[in-house]
């Protein structure tokens, strides 16, 4: 399991700052951090299986009035895409959504980059808006980006992706 | 009983609260019976309706239902442990069983060898079924009293074969939602 940091405590200080109430993952170790202090600040953590049910779960929570963000891994996107483009753009749903990100630097798995490098193309081919962070970004953005995207996406009713870069190993150094 | 024999009793069960309903023949026909701002059609998202049914669900929406096909359940069919997981109460899961993919060119499903019923109950989720027109109404009422206390799901055998002469649900989704965001709100 990856640690948290102070990068990771960003991201959860700005989705609560952004006032989600809820949220609904897709267990990875590198979101873990976030699904963690979420849940350790009183937030529901709803559990689904595919993150294209995640993606429906999530929607159908935002309609019923609850502000609710999404946690998974960008891996997942290929799973989530066609519900994402043909229900919550489609329909106009505001849904966060704060992924970790997979296949750059720090990455030990040999094939994972093959699908994540492509995550913020396919996201902006499909007419999803997305923002990234990196170690280089002070850990102030990543709080101020992360609740941001929540503003906009329930602003502009539309999912709104942060591809948060947590495996970097900059981000050891600029964290300690 | 065909499919819009089904339709017209969850209609009626289901004229006052939220309704989700899959995308294709399913929506086009049940538009077809009554076109209702409760009722959220999905113009495509096939897989999707019983997992948003359950986000409105765990909203505190309910009571309310979803209708799946059993093509649409089996492309999502990962939603039933996720309903029997996180039970939240007020939610009714309604599979429209034909054993077919009738949206498709009537290309066999595999509930012709799967039964959809053991899979619900398999994942934990409380499960009626129903193979008869004079009984689903009752059903229907059964399963609505019963998800006051669990979610439970309702399988419906119906008949292959799409209802003739049923015009496309043209409408732009976004009215769809709103309209839908609109009768939710005037329920609460």
């Amino acid at each position: 399991m990856a640690e948290r940091n102070a990068f990771t405590d960003a991201i959860v200080e700005g989705l609560l700052e952004g006032g989600i109430e809820s949220f609904v993952y897709v267990p990875s170790s590198h979101v873990a951090p976030m699904i963690r202090g979420l849940l350790e600040r009183g937030i529901s953590g709803h559990l689904a299986n595919r993150e294209d049910e995640a993606v429906s779960i999530a929607c159908g929570m935002i309609l019923g009035g609850v502000r609710t963000a999404l946690l998974l891994q960008d891996n997942g996107f290929g799973n989530a895409l066609t519900v994402l483009t043909t229900f919550a753009s489609a329909y106009h749903v505001g849904l966060p959504i704060v992924a970790n990100t997979r296949g750059g630097l720090g990455e030990y798995n040999a094939m994972i980059h093959t699908f994540s490098e492509a995550v913020p193309e396919l996201l902006r081919a499909a007419g999803i808006r997305v923002d990234s962070l990196q170690p280089s970004d002070p850990q102030p953005v990543w709080r101020v980006t992360s609740s941001a995207a929540v503003k906009l996406a329930s602003d502009t009713h539309r999912p709104v992706v942060v591809l948060a870069d947590v495996m970097h190993p900059a981000g050891e150094v600029m964290s300690s | 009983m065909k499919r819009i024999q089904a339709l017209r009793a969850i209609d009626m069960a289901y004229a006052d609260r939220p309704l989700v309903v899959t995308c294709g023949a399913t929506a086009r026909e049940l538009a077809s019976v009554r076109k209702r701002n409760n009722h959220l059609y999905l113009l495509d998202s096939m897989g999707a309706a019983g997992a948003i049914g359950l986000g409105l669900a765990l909203a505190d929406r309910g009571p309310l239902a979803a209708i799946e096909g059993d093509g649409s359940l089996l492309m999502g069919c990962s939603v039933l442990p996720s309903i029997a997981y996180l039970r939240p109460q007020g939610f009714v899961l309604i599979i429209l069983d034909n054993h077919v993919h009738a949206s498709a060119d009537s290309f066999p499903s595999q509930s012709e060898r799967v039964s959809l019923a053991a899979m619900c109950r398999g994942a934990g989720i409380q499960t009626l079924e129903c193979a008869s027109d004079d009984d689903l109404a009752d059903r229907l009422r059964e399963a609505r009293r019963s998800s006051g206390f669990e979610p439970v799901a309702l399988v419906v055998e119906i008949e292959p074969g799409n209802e003739p002469d049923v015009a496309l649900l043209l409408d732009d989704p976004v009215s769809i939602k709103d309209r839908f965001l609109g009768a939710m709100e005037a329920m609460s």
